[in-house]
């Protein structure tokens, strides 16, 4: 009993406790900056305290003797030093690295611009790519705002940094597009094929891009699927020129959607008075399928499959004769992409993708018949390795194999080419401040029997807390365009090499870019006197890029100016000059507001160039005549309204609202007597549409 | 010798019991220190420091998950005092990622659901216009859990009624769709009862919106 008794004090004693010690200080950051915040503490006690707002601090404890003392602060990571607790006061100056993340680190961004949804410090996201006036939601037309590229109304692509529309690639979650538009009709571009909707991130890279991906002498668009949707909706589009539905099925760890459109151009086109003579408006019908499966926590697998069918043909007028020669295409697209990602431990990332597309043409010009079939299959791998915090080593191999028949009245020829890539780069943090990207890749080309190896290295430096620097340098090889593969086999890779210098600051709401770049063209196939690769040139220029949300409330604009200085010999060139996509001066303006009263998202986009080199055969200098400036005013109204209770927007817009006259370049006949100028199919365009989704009931209950 | 064991079991029981005892008093003692830091916050400082201060008594009491949750909710009020918007990122993820340690701890607690439907909402309005489409239906698919555990809390209701009565009537929100909401939500807060630390917060916020939707 007396023993318990002694016990019983004992534990007294112990709620009594010891006597106390007071611990004060100062914490900084490594740039001696006060930290106010901070939470300090005896570890595994309850004694602690935060810093004020001078970096201050003072708290006492009741534990004894070595103990760990923490502290931590949000942004700033985690640090501990030890203390002996003996009653006598303790002082302490402690200080606190600032933690290196995603948001306060240098990024690479010579060249690219980036549109995400999800990532910090981008320039635009999809629903900017979507609501662009004058691009009515197509990805290209958007990208046509940017500087750097060059508004093309009479041609499929992407004219970039004085470089040919074949120069400018398509990815799809890492896999190279082969036919990312539709057919071509003569004289007029034609939308993508794939809506921005389908896409999370959008990196559009203007030159020096990443050594993952290659095949592109000019740049690269990189597109990035979205995950799995949110719920269970069915997306309805009625349209004056189709209709197209959506079903996404959501079920626990993955989903299933389903879509469809019909498309037929020519109640939409009888509208105005078309410089096409149409004979069958085009029609197209389509589908696409998508299953997406969530197969761990950091597992994604997705798949993607496409079929559409076109029609058109038309008269295009012979300059010669005076007469019309009739021109006809029917078009099968099929497209499937298949991903998988994950996590293996937590230091390795694994990439693996196969995708393959056939794309077959068939129609008329003139008397003759002709036939095109693109056949592409690719396979890449990519293993990713995290270093530290912020630092990467890829890793990858890529088999891309391309195969082209054309035929001609019944005559044929084909090539076929299996192209092996390997390419390793790693994204090196000097420091917060600084970023090496170092990249190399290698490419085998069993049809060109020729090998090249390319060097990429970009370098980025922090000079505040919202600007940076940037550099780049890159060597670019591309094979051949397929119409040249199919005629010689003599062809070797063609080859860019580009150097650029950016600067960037990006504040809250407020982003200013101008960018400087030199690109030298080499190996550029020429088609006189036989087929070969002694094409050259350059492309030297300045971007500048300014987008504000921030000074007017509920206005988003932004203002793009490109100066473009290019000239190249290749194709048939009789010498060095200046090609028709080489307008001098680019100037876009973007603008967009939302007036919540009347529930409408107002957007104008207006876009003026110098005028395009043309060449006149009758001049004596070649490439030396210019078209008019060309300038487009577009606008739209997106309405948001609820059609028996769904979620619908009423969208219309109007390509070229004040009716300027463009023209693209001329067409001559023959003998140079006779020219037409090459427009644009209309004057103006007017598209309405009405896109309802159902099943979106976040506000019901 | 058969007393000296029971004596010794009997001891050991003692001391036992008085050690839990003194970290139970303790863990009381600290969170009502936490709630006093809490209630009388006004500055985001004060509510970081209240945050600090719970989150270290999570570190401690580790199989409670109010002291996480206490800690998410005052790291979220204090990032509704930020203004930049990257420093209002940082403290959401913050706040996301304590309302995460509580939930390993109690994956069937209703209010920790709830709350993390909260933070997810405020992580959707640094940036609204890119984050809706892809964060409202992870937040309305935590709150919905939130409801479906314990259909009487109210604050899952509440929270819902609050993103309703602040969306443009042009995306579906709007007072009028928020008035039979915030309805519902009241009567829910009339019936509800919470005992000691349990979450209560929530029916003035609910009130003054109702008031401004007469």
């Amino acid at each position: 009993m007396k023993k318990l008794i002694l016990v019983l004090s004992f534990n007294l004693i112990i709620g009594f406790s010891y006597a106390q010690t007071l611990i004060s200080g100062i914490i900084k950051d490594n740039k001696s900056k006060l930290l106010p915040g901070v939470s300090i503490s005896i570890k595994n006690s309850y004694d602690g305290t935060s810093s004020d707002s001078t970096g201050k601090f003072t708290f006492k404890s009741f534990e004894k003797g070595e103990q760990w003392l923490v502290f931590s602060a949000i942004g700033f990571g985690f640090d501990s030093t030890k203390i002996v607790l003996d009653g006598q006061l303790i002082q302490l100056s402690l200080t606190l690295k600032e933690q290196l993340n995603e948001l306060n680190a240098v990024v690479i961004s010579a060249g690219t611009f980036e549109a995400s949804d999800t990532k910090k410090g981008v320039v635009l996201n999809s629903l900017d790519v979507a609501t662009t006036a004058g691009a009515e939601a197509d990805v290209f037309a958007a990208l046509q705002t940017l500087p750097g590229t060059q508004p093309a109304a009479s041609e499929n692509g992407l004219f970039v940094r004085g470089g040919a529309a074949s120069e400018t690639n398509t990815y799809f979650d890492g896999m190279l597009i082969k036919n990312p538009f539709n057919t071509q009709v003569p004289e007029q571009a034609s939308r993508g094929r794939f809506s921005p909707f389908l896409f999370k991130g959008t990196t559009f890279s203007a030159g020096g891009y990443s050594a993952v991906y290659g095949q592109a002498l000019s740049s690269a668009l990189i597109l990035e699927s979205k995950d799995l949707p949110a719920k269970t909706v069915s997306d309805i589009s009625l349209m004056t020129v189709g209709a197209g539905f959506n079903q996404d099925i959501r079920f626990k760890n993955s989903s299933l959607s389903i879509g469809g459109n019909y498309i037929n151009l020519k109640p939409a086109l009888s509208v105005f008075k078309q410089q096409t003579d149409w004979v069958n408006e085009p029609t197209s019908a389509g589908g696409t399928i998508q299953y997406k499966w969530k197969t761990s926590n950091t597992g994604m697998f997705k798949s993607y499959v496409e079929y559409s069918k076109s029609d058109l043909s038309l008269n295009t007028n012979n300059l010669d004769s005076q007469t019309k020669n009739p021109f006809s295409n029917g078009n099968h697209n099929f497209y499937s992409n298949l991903s998988y990602q994950d996590y293996i431990g937590s230091n390795w990332k694994i990439n693996t993708a196969f995708s393959a597309s056939n794309n077959q043409d068939n129609g008329l010009i003139n008397i003759n018949q002709y036939g095109r079939t693109d056949r592409l299959a690719q396979a890449k791998a990519t293993a990713t390795r995290y270093i530290g915090t912020l630092s990467t080593l890829k890793i990858g191999t890529d088999w891309l194999n391309s195969n082209r028949e054309e035929s001609w009245d019944g005559l044929k020829r084909d090539y076929n080419d299996n192209l092996n890539s390997a390419y390793a780069e790693g994204d090196i943090f000097l420091s917060q401040n600084l970023v090496a990207r170092v990249g190399l890749r290698g490419e085998y080309s069993s049809y060109l029997g020729a090998a090249n190896v390319a060097p990429r290295l970009s370098l980025a430096y922090k000079t505040g807390k919202f600007s940076q620097l940037s550099f780049a340098y890159g060597e670019f090889f591309q094979n051949p365009e397929d119409q040249y593969l199919v005629q010689s086999k003599q062809l070797d890779f063609q080859k860019a090499t580009h150097y650029m210098a950016n600067f960037q600051k990006i504040g809250s709401g407020q982003t200013f870019r101008v960018e400087a770049y030199y690109k030298k063209y080499a190996d550029l196939v020429k088609t006189n006197p036989t087929f070969n690769n002694n094409g050259f040139g350059y492309a030297k220029g300045v971007d500048l890029f300014w987008r504000d949300k921030k000074t007017f409330k509920g206005v988003d604009y932004w203002v793009s100016y490109s100066y473009l200085d290019t000239k190249r010999d290749f194709q048939n060139y009789p010498t060095l000059a200046t090609p028709h996509f080489g307008a001098k001066h680019c100037l876009n303006i973007v603008y967009k507001q939302f007036f919540s009263k009347l529930k409408s998202y107002v957007g104008a986009t207006y876009s003026v160039a110098s005028g395009r080199p043309f060449n006149n055969p009758n001049a004596v200098e070649f490439m030396n005549e210019r078209t008019k400036t060309f300038q487009n005013l577009s606008v739209n109204v997106s309405y948001l309204t609820r059609v028996f209770g769904n979620y619908t927007v009423l969208y219309t817009s109007v390509s070229n609202l004040p009716g300027f006259r463009n023209e693209f370049g001329y067409r001559y006949s023959q003998n140079g007597n006779n020219r037409q100028a090459i427009e644009p199919p209309a004057l103006r365009n007017v598209f309405v549409g009405l896109f309802i989704t159902i099943g979106d009931d976040t506000y019901k209950n | 010798m058969k007393t000296k064991i029971t004596t010794t079991i009997a001891i050991a029981f003692i001391f036992i019991a008085t050690l839990v005892k003194a970290q139970d008093e303790k863990y009381i003692a600290a969170m009502k220190t936490g709630m006093q830091l809490f209630s009388t916050a006004k500055s985001g400082a004060d509510f970081t420091a209240a945050s600090n201060h719970f989150e270290r008594v999570a570190g401690i009491a580790k199989t409670e998950w109010l002291p996480f949750y206490y800690a998410a909710y005052t790291q979220m009020i204090n990032g509704t005092t930020l203004q930049d918007a990257n420093q209002k990122d940082l403290v959401y993820d913050k706040a996301l990622e304590l309302i995460g340690k509580a939930e390993v701890l109690n994956p069937a607690e209703s209010e920790i659901a709830a709350l993390k439907g909260y933070i997810t909402f405020m992580k959707i309005y640094v940036d609204p216009m890119t984050r809706m489409q892809s964060g409202m239906g992870e937040a309305m698919a935590s709150l919905q859990k939130a409801k479906a555990l314990n259909p009487e809390n109210p604050r899952p209701y509440f929270i819902i009624a609050q993103n309703q009565f602040y969306t443009p009537e042009a995306y579906g929100g709007g007072k009028k769709v928020a008035k039979p909401s915030l309805e519902t939500a009241a009567a829910k807060f009339e019936a509800f009862k919470a005992d000691g630390f349990a979450p209560s917060w929530g029916k003035d916020q609910n009130q003054a919106l109702l008031e401004q939707c007469k």
